[in-house]
């Protein structure tokens, strides 16, 4: 599996923990209210940290993404991405 | 003077400069259908994010969020939680459907389905649930405007008048200006919110507490049940994991799948902006904390506003903020109405003439740009009817048109990914799954509650939806290769001249087909 596609699939990976830390059952270990960080409730502050740490995620797989095109030339920026 | 009638004329400069750019936005668009319903293809960055986030955050995130807050506790992260896992895929799905509607011109979702899945009965049908799915969403909006405009006008301007004179000014935009004017106002709305949002979300904790962290001490000293997930129902009784965890997946599905997000990956200057979009929107999501705190500083007043939805204006006025403040924070409420309602108005009346009437009929584009404006009227006005009603039924609708979004899921999904799905499975899944959808509300809201787990049932429509696709695609006779793989590798687009997987037949097959 090269790089590319490496990335693609941890990023893949990444959003289906994220929907099952944030639903039931895998939300339950993180499901109480201290200790406090940065003030919220440690249940606001996980699920915050899961959306912030997402964006960081759809970054590096951007960048990854743009490495890939920029590699292969005859692609342009508009051309219809993968899947 | 009185106070009001300060904050009553700052909320009209601010409407007056909404309006200003809203027309002047138009000046620069084009003419033509694509003019008016893609905005000619040539939305930069900048526009495209605050389109994608003001048009998702709306009333329901600015009123509503700390409303839950208030009322639900920790229900409302459910809020929180979705956003970024509905828009994840778009990274994918986004350019592909841009691409897509760049080779064959599409302008809408359904024009995009029916493009791969030929079929008159299903664009109808699409325009149809999409529409349905539209009105109770831009009441809702509606609704927020007028409430806000109620709340700190003391009265003086009441519900009704204060929807009207906003949306008024949304449909003159809108009807002047198409495409272009929502997504510049949006811009300026959307910068707006976010930054109203977070200096109100620290500054009311520290005000009546002294910080964010002795604010959530002392609730969980007087009223631990509001910050353990799954929080609290509207009655105050302990919600159901089944109904929280259902809620985060039908509204993510929701998210990705409304048909003006589709309208938005059209309006694209380029597929480096879309994606750009989708990597910057977790930013956005963060913005429901501000939104949070807010309603949180509200739990343990002693005294409550008569409706848990308008716990910020009630935190507004009761804080004696200055005249300036409270003018602001009425804007960035409306704002967040706004957003979302002229862009919901705008593709109500795009979708219903591009795939209701345009596959029966042909039109010319003067006639299509005319029959476009007297349906935002229509749609506005059926709206509106809606929104006069007090009747709290609209949140229950609201939440069965996203049952019925998300039935759009797996055909967009098979339309882009499964080269085996075939016209007739498409259409019979989108039947059963809204069928089913449509009769566990109705149970529901007769009293009768036969949904397993407190599901939703958008999830419920789902799980009849899916197999029933796949079912009756496998039974039936595969599409032709040439065709699918127009969808399924759409890079051989004209503008390059490269063929990077569809034949010239395929591109001649598309177009034909996209009218049924």
């Amino acid at each position: 599996m090269n790089r590319v596609k490496l990335v693609r699939a941890a990023a893949t990976i990444y959003f289906v923990l994220f929907l099952i830390f944030v639903t039931w059952p895998g939300f339950v270990p993180f499901n109480r209210p201290l200790p406090l960080v940065l003030g919220l409730p440690f249940n606001m502050a996980a699920i915050a940290l899961w959306v912030g740490f997402g964006a960081v995620v759809l970054f590096v797989l951007d960048r990854s993404e743009e490495r890939n095109r920029a590699g292969r030339p005859g692609q342009d920026a508009r051309d219809g991405g993968a899947g | 003077m009185e106070r009001w009638h300060l904050i009553a004329g700052l909320i009209l400069v601010y409407l007056a400069v909404t309006l200003g750019i809203g027309l002047a936005a138009g000046r620069r668009a084009s003419r033509s259908v694509t003019g008016y319903v893609a905005g000619d293809r040539r939305f930069g960055l900048l526009v495209m994010y605050f389109v994608t986030g003001a048009t998702v955050f709306s009333a329901f995130a600015f009123l509503g969020g700390p409303g839950w807050a208030y009322s639900r506790g920790a229900a409302a992260f459910y809020i929180l939680s979705y956003g970024a896992l509905g828009i994840a895929p778009w990274y994918f799905i986004g350019p592909r459907t841009a691409a897509l509607g760049r080779r064959f011109g599409y302008v809408t979702q359904a024009q995009l389905l029916v493009g791969r899945f030929p079929s008159r009965f299903l664009s109808a049908l699409m325009a149809a649930l999409s529409v349905a799915a539209f009105v109770p969403y831009i009441t809702l909006q509606m609704r927020g405007a007028g409430i806000v405009i109620e709340a700190v006008t003391d009265g003086h301007v009441p519900l009704a008048a204060g929807a009207a004179i906003a949306y008024g000014i949304v449909a003159l935009y809108v009807l002047a200006s198409g495409v272009a004017a929502v997504g510049w106002t949006n811009t300026f709305q959307g910068i707006f919110m976010v930054a109203i949002a977070w200096s109100l979300g620290i500054y009311l904790p520290f005000r009546l507490y002294g910080g964010v962290g002795e604010m959530f001490g002392r609730i969980l000293a007087e009223r631990p049940e509001m910050l353990s997930v799954p929080g609290l129902t509207a009655a105050g009784d302990p919600w159901s994991w089944g109904g929280y965890s259902s809620a985060i997946l039908v509204s993510a599905i929701g998210l990705m799948m409304w048909p003006h997000l589709f309208m938005k990956a059209f309006t694209a200057r380029d597929d480096r902006t879309l994606r750009r979009t989708v990597v910057l929107f977790p930013t956005f999501q963060l913005f429901l904390i501000p939104v949070f705190l807010i309603g949180f500083a509200g739990v343990l007043l002693p005294d409550s506003p008569t409706d848990a939805d308008f716990i910020l204006p009630f935190l507004i006025l009761r804080s004696e903020l200055p005249v300036l403040v409270v003018g602001l924070f009425c804007a960035g409420a409306l704002s967040a109405s706004m957003s979302t309602g002229d862009a919901l108005l705008h593709a109500a009346a795009s979708v219903t003439v591009e795939d209701g009437v345009g596959p029966f009929r042909r039109l010319s584009d003067a006639a299509q740009r005319r029959l476009m404006r007297i349906l935002v009227l229509v749609v506005g006005v059926v709206a509106y009817w809606f929104a006069l009603d007090e009747d709290s039924s609209l949140v229950v609708l609201l939440l069965s048109a996203y049952g019925i979004i998300c039935q759009f899921a797996p055909p967009i999904c098979a339309a882009l990914f499964w080269r085996r799905a075939t016209t007739p499975g498409i259409v019979a899944g989108l039947v059963a799954g809204s069928a089913t959808a449509v009769f566990f509300f109705t149970t529901g809201y007769l009293g009768m509650e036969l949904r397993p787990l407190d599901l939703h049932e958008g999830v419920l429509g789902l799980m009849v939806h899916i197999p029933v696709l796949v079912g009756v695609s496998l039974a039936t006779r595969p599409q032709d290769r040439n065709h699918t793989d127009a969808f399924l590798n759409p890079r051989g687009s004209p503008e390059t001249g490269e063929s990077g997987g569809g034949t010239p037949g395929s591109e001649r097959i598309a177009p034909d087909t996209q009218r049924g």
